[in-house]
């Protein structure tokens, strides 16, 4: 006995060929496919707009001054004296005291809410949160103004008398063991400015964190509880570890806020052009702030200059929003939150 | 005490009352005006930036011709910002200190761009130095300064309150060594621009080693410990705040006025400290220098203030200067309609005749008649401009105002009848005990002491044991005495003659001595305070969790 194969027929074959298969759209897919790209690639175009117009626009600064606009801390149009030095440091200045603040009570807020609050108050937290992020920043501005400065000043004057001695907390002038400290020296500094830009930077970073938080795979999370992990061992053991991508990723989009954020720091930091990183001292600027408070008054030259500085920061932006984007796509808990 | 304080609380409400008695004149005025059933003219919305030196009187003006149905909007920014959006067609009108420079300091234009315009005086004023300074916890309110301390103040030469300067301005009265800092506009501002024209002027030598060139600038060299805010409410409120101590700053003197904050009285030429009230900066601009030339619009109606500087009046204020709007003339303005033109027209008319009533009270100075005449002038421009804007019955006979004596238009009532300074105001007296930034005309001479300004000898003698302020009216005792010495009245204890000048009457100033505290003990004190902090947080926590955990036990 043998098996016979069915013998191959040619002649049958085109009629059980495979059928032809387009993945293209037709009609109503079209439209909305082209139409999705359409609007995608408008952010391109806008963000590329935005560069293109900013490097036009500050070309003839540039040309002029080179690169003394990088090294050059005043900034005195009048006297034809342009440059950036002291407002990037200034602006990087207000960040990091933004982030300092922000990050701890960011990430503490989103354990908290993904992990220990009851499951009743947990949606009333999370719209809190969500709530502080919608309040405009002239608000939070004025709020540290009136309220927040008289003492963050005063705690300025305790961390000079306790910590001057390491150069950032010192205070030239401000005569912090004497009965009445010159409070005029510790106020409207980058200090009290990061105070007004974390509480708009944190519900940003913590929104990002909460979210990745609530991703934790509960497979990991009960197999930690299985063996017998308190929940502060879970957390530490299985939370933040999956985290740590969100947990950056959203430290760096506050900062990114953080570097920009305009109307608050521009009510509250006295103008000044020096590069210091004294950040309890009074006086100081950030690219965005110098912006807006010499908008108004410009010149068509100043304006360049004005637009030049401008770019500098969309790029600093840029490259910190990138960078942020990349950890969070390179970590675990990325593939779900878009930074 | 008590009178000082019932004075100042009575104030704002004669302040109202007379600006209720203004507006319904200014009201009836208008209603007269206005029969016409022509001049029930539309008006539309006007728009202008510029100045915040003359914002606050501008604003009370707009709240006032509100009510006759005229919208106006008006946002400071500061002059170059006013000046700039005029320039680019983005304002109806712009309200200025200084005109248009041609090319501003580093070169760049400063024009209107070819936007036709006339320049016309809105109101007068004093820029004025008001300052936060407390020894012991109260405030000093009757500083004086010569302009020389002053500029050698802003240019960072003298940078204590204890400085020998200082000191013998005040005749001897020694402040706290506490560190000087003054607060400057970051913005382009013309309160800058006037302040700094008057240090060129009168202190070259102090201020162009500073400046590094001479001339005026909009924008305050910063440096130092200098402090920049932008606008006049955001410096005086950084000098009002809870930083302030130790701070100066100009603004216009309306500011410090509605603040109730003090003011640096300046010494004029004649030896004299002055408040910026009306009647000071009324008689310093009787020396300003209009440019009355019709035939150049650039230049027609500005100001040379030089004279006004080194007016050699003892009453005389020398920070005095006007401010100026600047209106568009043209035919063809792109902004312009009829409607605007009438409503410029008439707000300017409320602004030039009624509301210059308003001047004094709010801390600036009313214009003299001639240049309210020459005001309505360049508002005629607007009907040349435009023939369908309504005019009739506007012109200066109708016009309230307080500075007019009927007779002669160039001639200011208020620089005639306005008080000298008492005596205690003079050079090597006083000071006076009174206190500043109130709008009180008599520089705050309770007594009433004239004779300084008709006869500086008699005054200086018989000043020197005048006791004044202090809430007693016992001023005149000082204004007949020679050298022979007195007694004062409520301490029983003799004043005054050629003895000690400086315990003369009123308050009695102490010259304190700062003790630094100690700060070890401080610093222990922190720590405690932590702990306890940290302590008051968990404790409830700790002891709830004990608690549960032997019920446990118990149960278990």
């Amino acid at each position: 006995m043998s098996t016979t194969l069915p013998a191959y027929d040619p002649a049958g074959a085109d009629l059980v060929a495979p059928r032809a298969l387009s993945r293209r759209a037709r009609g109503a897919d079209a439209v909305f496919v082209h139409s999705a790209r359409l609007v995608g690639a408008s952010v391109l175009v806008i963000t590329g707009g935005v560069a293109i117009f900013l490097g036009w626009q500050a070309f003839p600064t540039l040309q002029r001054y080179g690169w003394s606009f990088f090294t050059e801390s005043q900034w005195q149009p009048e006297a034809d004296v342009i440059g950036i030095a002291a407002v990037v440091v200034g602006t990087f200045a207000v960040a990091t005291v933004a982030m300092t603040i922000a990050f701890p009570l960011a990430l503490t807020t989103a354990l908290y809410i993904s992990e220990y609050a009851p499951a009743r108050i947990k949606p009333t937290l999370v719209s809190l949160v969500d709530l502080m992020a919608a309040v405009p920043s002239v608000i939070y501005g004025l709020w540290a103004y009136i309220l927040i400065m008289p003492y963050a000043a005063e705690f300025a004057v305790w961390m000079d008398r306790n910590f001057g001695w390491i150069p950032i907390f010192a205070v030239r002038g401000g005569d912090a063991d004497s009965a009445i400290p010159l409070l005029s020296r510790y106020s409207f500094s980058a200090f009290c400015a990061g105070i007004a830009v974390a509480m708009m930077v944190m519900p940003m970073a913590c929104a990002v964190m909460r979210q990745v938080f609530s991703q934790t795979p509960p497979g990991e999370r009960e197999a930690a509880l299985a063996l017998g992990a308190t929940r502060w061992g879970v957390i530490r053991a299985v939370v933040l570890p999956f985290g740590r991508g969100g947990i950056i990723g959203g430290t760096m989009l506050g900062l990114g806020r953080a570097l920009g954020e305009t109307i608050a720091v521009a009510l509250i930091l006295a103008p000044a052009f020096d590069v210091k990183f004294r950040v309890l001292e009074q006086g100081g600027g950030t690219v965005s702030a110098l912006i807006a408070n010499r908008f108004g008054d410009a010149s068509p030259t100043q304006l360049s200059a004005l637009l030049a500085a401008g770019l500098v920061l969309f790029l600093i932006t840029l490259v910190i929003n990138t960078l942020a984007a990349v950890v969070v796509n390179r970590s675990r808990s990325g593939a779900g939150v878009e930074a | 005490m008590t009178r000082r304080s019932a004075r100042s609380r009575a104030h704002p409400s004669a302040h109202r009352r007379l600006g209720a008695l203004a507006a319904s004149l200014a009201l009836v005025c208008y209603a007269a005006v206005t029969g016409a059933p022509s001049a029930a003219a539309a008006y539309a919305t006007i728009e202008g930036t510029g100045s915040t030196w003359s914002e606050l009187i501008v604003q009370q003006w707009i709240a006032d011709v509100d009510a006759n149905g005229m919208k106006v909007v008006y946002t400071g920014g500061g002059s170059t910002k006013g000046r700039k959006d005029f320039s680019q067609n983005s304002t109806d009108f712009a309200i200025s200190e200084i005109p248009y420079q041609g090319t501003d300091e580093s070169g760049q234009a400063d024009t209107s761009n070819g936007r036709a315009f006339a320049y016309l005086p809105i109101v007068a004023g004093g820029t004025a130095f008001t300052y936060q300074l407390k020894v012991g916890n109260e405030l000093v309110r009757n500083l004086r300064l010569s302009g020389e301390t002053l500029a050698k103040i802003f240019t960072s030469k003298i940078t204590s309150w204890s400085d020998p300067a200082i000191t013998a301005d005040n005749n001897g009265r020694q402040f706290p060594d506490k560190d000087i800092i003054p607060v400057y506009r970051s913005d382009g501002s013309g309160t800058t621009a006037q302040f700094t024209t008057w240090l060129d002027k009168s202190y070259p030598s102090i201020w162009r080693p500073f400046f590094g060139r001479s001339g005026l600038t909009s924008y305050y060299p910063p440096g130092g410990n200098r402090v920049g805010q932008s606008g006049s409410d955001q410096v005086m409120n950084t000098i009002s705040g809870f930083a302030g101590d130790g701070m100066i700053g100009y603004v216009e003197y309306s500011y410090p006025v509605n603040k109730n904050y003090p003011v640096v009285k300046v010494l004029n030429r004649a030896g004299y400290y002055v408040e910026p009230t009306q009647y000071n900066v009324a008689v310093a601009l009787t020396k300003a220098r209009i440019n009355m030339d019709k035939s150049n619009p650039d230049t027609y109606l500005t100001q040379v203030l030089d004279g006004v500087y080194s007016n050699a009046d003892p009453r005389a204020y020398p920070v005095s200067s006007y401010s100026y709007m600047v209106i568009p003339t043209g035919a063809s303005d792109p902004r312009m309609t009829t409607a605007k033109r009438q409503t410029l027209a008439d707000f300017l008319y409320y602004s030039l005749c009624g509301g210059q009533t308003k001047a004094g009270p709010y801390g600036y100075s009313p214009l003299p008649l001639n240049l309210v005449q020459a005001g309505f002038d360049q508002i005629a421009q607007l009907k040349k401009a435009d023939a369908a804007v309504d005019l009739t019955d506007r012109d200066v006979r109708s016009c309230n105002n307080p500075t007019f004596d009927g007779t002669n238009p160039a001639k200011n009532v208020l620089a005639q009848k306005a008080p000298a300074p008492p005596a205690c105001d003079k050079q090597g007296e006083g000071p006076c005990g009174s206190d500043t930034g109130n709008n009180d005309p008599t520089g705050g001479d309770s007594g009433g002491n004239t004779g300084g300004a008709t006869d500086p000898g008699t005054g200086a003698s018989g000043g020197s044991g005048g006791p004044d302020g202090g809430g007693t009216d016992v001023g005149d005792l000082g204004a007949p005495g020679g050298d022979a010495p007195q007694v004062d009245p409520e301490t029983g204890l003799t004043v005054g003659g050629t003895g000690t000048p400086t315990t003369s009457g009123g308050a009695i100033y102490a010259n304190p001595t700062l003790v630094a505290d100690r700060p070890a003990d401080a610093r222990t004190f922190g720590w405690v305070a932590a702990v306890e902090l940290l302590a008051l947080v968990l404790l409830p926590g700790l002891v709830v969790a004990a608690l549960r955990r032997r019920r446990r036990e118990g149960v278990a």
